[in-house]
Order: C-alpha cells, then structure tokens, then sequence
C-alpha cells in the first residue's frame, strides 16, 4: 500500500473540510436569506460542480491557473511559479470542486431553522452576527458537520480534477486514487485492490457516520 | 406613555393602511383573520418595512418615510409575543429569559431572570426545555422573555390562540394582572372579541387593511360605525333599512317596520340588532297596548350549548325550512318556559336595542 499518497489524501481532504467550513458558513448563509433577485444565477455557479464533468472543471482551473492566463499572472508575481501541478493547485481545485458538497446541506440546515426564532432573536436586541452564532448555527449543526464530512469524504476521492490540475508527482499530488489507477495501469492488481479495499470502508464509514449522528444531533434537544 | 402608528404596505392583493395611537392602557386590535394585524404589529416591531409612514414611541421616531428613518428592530427595544411563542429550542428556560440580557454584568443578569421566573410563577422551571412545558407554560415563559428586556412596548400576537380553553381563563387573568404592573404601551391583537374587550380599554377594529373604527370599546359595541364593525363585535342580525315618513324604519329584510330610540340625521342603510337582544315572548302579547317593535315568529331552527340556546326565527309567516331572518340567544331555561307553547310566538326588538347603520 502506497502510505505517502494515503497521508497525501488525508492532508487534502483535511485542508479542504477547514477552507469550506470557513467560506460554505457565509456562502450558505448568503444564498439561504439574500432576497437578491439574480441569486439563483449564484446558486447555479456554486451548483455547477455537481453536474460538470471533473476533466471540464479541471481543464478550466488548469488553463484559468496557467501561466498565460491573469490569475495564473497574478498568483505567479506574487509566490514565484504557477499553481497547476502543485500542492496549491490541487488544494484551490479541490475547494471549488467540494463547494456544493458544503454548501448545500450547510443551506439546507439554515432553511430549516424556524424564521420566527430568528426574528425573536432580533426583537430581543441580538444582532445578525449574534443570531447567526446564537441561533441559527446551534439549530443547524447537524446540517454543518453533513456538509462539512461529506465535503472531507468527497475530496477523498476525487479523481478527474486531481488529474487534470495535479498531474502525478508522487507526494505533492499524487492522492489514494491517482494511486489506485497507476497501479491498475501497471497491472499490480494486488496492490490496487488493497488501496481499494482501505478507501471503500473508509467512504462507508463516513457516510454512516453522517446518517448515524444527523439522526441524533437532530433528536437531541427534542429528547429533553 | 405613547405609541403612533400611521403606515401604509402594499403586497400584491392587499392594502394595509392604519393610523392610530396607543397610550397606557392596553390597545385592542380587533380583525377577522387577513385583516392586517399581523402584519401592522411586523410594521411596529421592524421586522417589516412599510412603503409610507411615521411610527413614533414615547416620543422616539422609529421609523419616517419621509426623513428616510427606520430603526432596525434589534434597537426598537419592542417586546413582542408570537403566536406560537418562538422560543429556542436549543435553549433552557432561564437561558431563553437571558437571551436578550446580554449586555448586561452576570449578577444583573441573573438577578432580572430571576425576578421574571418569579413574576410568571416559573421557578421551577428554569432549567427546563421548552419542548417538556406545556402551551400555557410556553407562553408564560415568552412573555417573561419578551418582558426581561424591559421593552418600551409590548405587541401580543395572538397570545391565546394557541391554547385550550380551558388555560385560557387563567392565563388570561394572570396576563391582565402583568400588563396592569406594565409601565409601557401595549397592543393586543385578537380576532376574538370577548377576550379583546377583557384584557383591553380601547380598541382598534381593523377590516381589511384599514381602521374601521376606533375609540373606548363600550362606544365601539354599543354603536358600531359600520356593517363591518357590527359583523367584527359579534352582531348577527342585520336587514336593509330605510326611512318612513313617521320616522320609523322599515327593515326591509325582516319585513317590518319598527321604532328605533337612537337618533339618527342621514338616512340609514342597515338596522341591526345583537342576537342576545333579541327577546321571545308567548304570543299573548301580541295584542297588548303597550308593546312596539313586537311581532309574531315561527322557529326554523334551534342549535343549543349547554347553557344557551339559539334561535332561528322568522317574522310575519312560518318558516319554510331552513329559512331564517333573525336569530335569538336565550337562556335554557327561557326557551323551555315557551318551547312547547303553540306557534307563532312574540318576538320583541326593543327600540333602545336596535342601532343604524349609516353604510
């Protein structure tokens, strides 16, 4: 088993569930109360992820990166190279990949917190910021954490995007399933199917995990 | 002591525009539902923008249209009770009291929680969940927490509508007794009747999105300004009128003609009559001297609760199935002094009970 792409996987996955947990908060909460008339445009663009195919999101994060092209320009003068087929790369392509994996259950759990409480909240003198921690955060946990794990779990195994923005540089991009496909191209069959094995349970324990807490985290404060 | 209203909102079908001013004692707004309470009492609390308007507390402009001014509600320092009480779930009782205590010292805080607890009789509650209270508990609990604040105004949704009968006698007493210790103004927004005109001293009659009468709610139950207002207060008996030269008037629905003590300049549209006003008599009356407004019914109906029955009666002619033109609230054992009598029976629409209706 090939343990520096494992710990390459974990550190990704890690860094992308901590960016998303501190942009899918305001997004999510940006999308669920602005009364913008355009925002379903801003909900399509965040959605899209979900329906592109990885090679066509990654081959715009390749080029949009690139060199010839302005962020790639910007990002260049500034950090000395460009970010494809780095550790940066992959972690930027991973974040806007993973987005509605975060956003959307983070949205759903705001939708679901009762208007009423948040306006109680604001005739008693609480501002946004105060109701958002006070109230609106605490009745929809359960929908942070789901988006939060499924955005870790989605990284995990992402293939098409680290492909296309990463390459296959053995510890700066090559993760779990880049991994798994070298070792299929090369016929190590053995070897495949034991990486395959770690991240099939590591995906079904995820998810139970998710399905087995969200039951509880939402029982909790009716259960008293 | 004082809270002016006068706002206008426009949402597609509907219109609210109300003016009016509440002072010390309790303010009733009276409306059937979709009349614009809610929505007026949003207005005041800043939870919803009115297009046009001027709302001023004790002195302290709120909101003005016209000097672009418009408190968010988290400044108005307005206690407002839900409908449903809106208390966090997540939150204890006690926690849920101190919710809007923030800025103040941890004893100050626990000293004004605690005096709130005791006000609502809610000691030993105060660790509680509000999902393991019950509906008179809750609301209890919310009103404390809407008091705690010390509110320069207090907005009742509804406050009852959410509880069984049976609390409701109770709660109602002990909330009288907390807005009688209530220094500052309060609305009351009911669609029952009974329980605005027990809780409040004036009341607002909102129809439809405007002030349909206002004032005292003696003056307001005893000569309602419009059909409306009858309708709202609970009047059931209504016919078209108009003027006979004798200076009677004709009912023209009822088909009679009758004296009516109320004076009256302009000539009126409708004569109504409230239902527990209404008397029925045994028919020997008929004939006698000094009766007005005095007439034979025959019954259509009879619906009974245990302590009342009543009557659907029409004049001049027997009924003819359901078909009724007045109805009639008497007490059991009225109706069984002349429940078995033969038919037609007297009716009586005494002239000081009558009142016009001017449109």
């Amino acid at each position: 088993m090939n343990w520096e792409a494992i710990a390459l996987s974990l550190k990704l996955a890690v860094c992308v569930a901590g960016i998303l947990l501190a942009a899918g908060l305001p997004i999510a909460y940006w999308v669920t109360f602005s009364r913008w008339r355009w925002k379903f445009l801003v909900e399509a663009v965040v959605a899209l992820p979900l329906v592109l195919p990885p090679t066509v999101l990654g081959y715009y994060i390749l080029v949009g990166l690139g060199p010839r092209h302005f962020a790639g320009k910007i990002w260049q003068s500034w950090f000395g190279h460009t970010l494809p087929f780095t550790f940066g790369g992959l972690l930027a392509a991973s974040v806007l990949y993973s987005l509605p994996f975060a956003v959307q259950p983070i949205s759903a759990g705001f939708d679901a917190v009762d208007r009423r409480l948040i306006e109680a909240s604001w005739t008693l003198g609480a501002s946004r910021l105060a109701t958002f921690f006070r109230v609106i955060l605490p009745l929809s946990a359960a929908g942070a954490v789901t988006g939060i794990v499924l955005s870790f779990a989605h990284t995990i195994g992402e293939f098409g995007v680290v492909l296309m923005v990463g390459g296959n540089i053995p510890g700066v991009t090559r993760t779990v399933s880049i991994d798994i496909y070298d070792q299929v191209q090369a016929a190590n069959y053995d070897v495949a199917n034991r990486t395959a094995v770690v991240l099939l349970l590591f995906s079904f324990l995820v998810l139970a995990l998710i399905y087995g807490t969200n039951r509880r985290a939402v029982s909790l404060w009716r259960r008293f | 002591m004082s809270l002016e209203v006068a706002i206008e909102k426009s949402v597609p079908g509907f219109r609210l525009a109300v003016e009016f001013t509440a002072d010390g004692a309790p303010l009733g707004l009276l409306g059937p539902s979709g009349s614009g309470k809610t929505m007026t009492l949003r207005g005041i609390a800043g939870l919803e923008t009115p297009d046009r308007g001027r709302i001023v507390l004790h002195g302290r402009v709120l909101f003005d249209s016209e000097r672009r001014i418009d408190v968010p509600a988290r400044e108005r320092r307005i206690g407002l009770l839900f409908q449903n009480y809106a208390l966090f779930p997540h939150l204890t009782v006690a926690e849920n009291i101190a919710f809007g205590l923030r800025s103040l010292a941890d004893a100050e805080r626990d000293k004004r929680v605690s005096e709130q607890l005791a006000a609502a009789h809610l000691e030993g509650l105060a660790d509680r969940h509000p999902a393991t209270l019950s509906g008179g508990e809750q609301q209890r609990v919310a009103l404390a927490r809407a008091l705690a604040i010390e509110p320069a105004a207090l907005l009742l949704d509804e406050p009852f509508s959410a509880l069984d009968t049976h609390l409701r006698a109770a709660l109602e007493r002990q909330l009288r007794e907390t807005l009688a210790r209530y220094g500052g103004s309060t609305l009351f927004v009911s669609h029952n009747l009974e329980e605005a005109y027990r809780v409040c001293e004036n009341l607002v009659v909102l129809v439809k999105g405007s002030v349909a009468a206002q004032g005292p709610k003696e003056e307001i139950f005893r000569h309602p300004p419009t059909l409306e207002v009858a309708r709202v207060t609970g009047c059931k008996n209504f016919s078209r009128a108009c003027r006979l030269p004798d200076g009677r008037v004709e009912a023209l629905d009822w088909g009679c003609s009758l004296r009516v003590a109320q004076p009256f300049a302009k000539a009126p549209e409708h004569i109504a009559i409230r239902a527990h006003h209404v008397r029925v008599l045994p028919a020997q009356k008929l004939g006698q001297e000094n009766c007005e407004n005095l007439f034979p019914c025959w019954l259509a109906a009879m619906t009974e609760t245990p302590f009342r029955a009543t009557l659907d009666l029409r004049i001049g002619a027997p009924a003819a199935g359901a078909d009724f033109q007045l109805q009639a609230e008497v007490f059991k054992q009225e109706w069984e002094s002349f429940r078995d009598l033969p038919q037609p029976w007297a009716i009586e629409l005494a002239a000081d009970r009558l009142f016009l209706l001017p449109d």
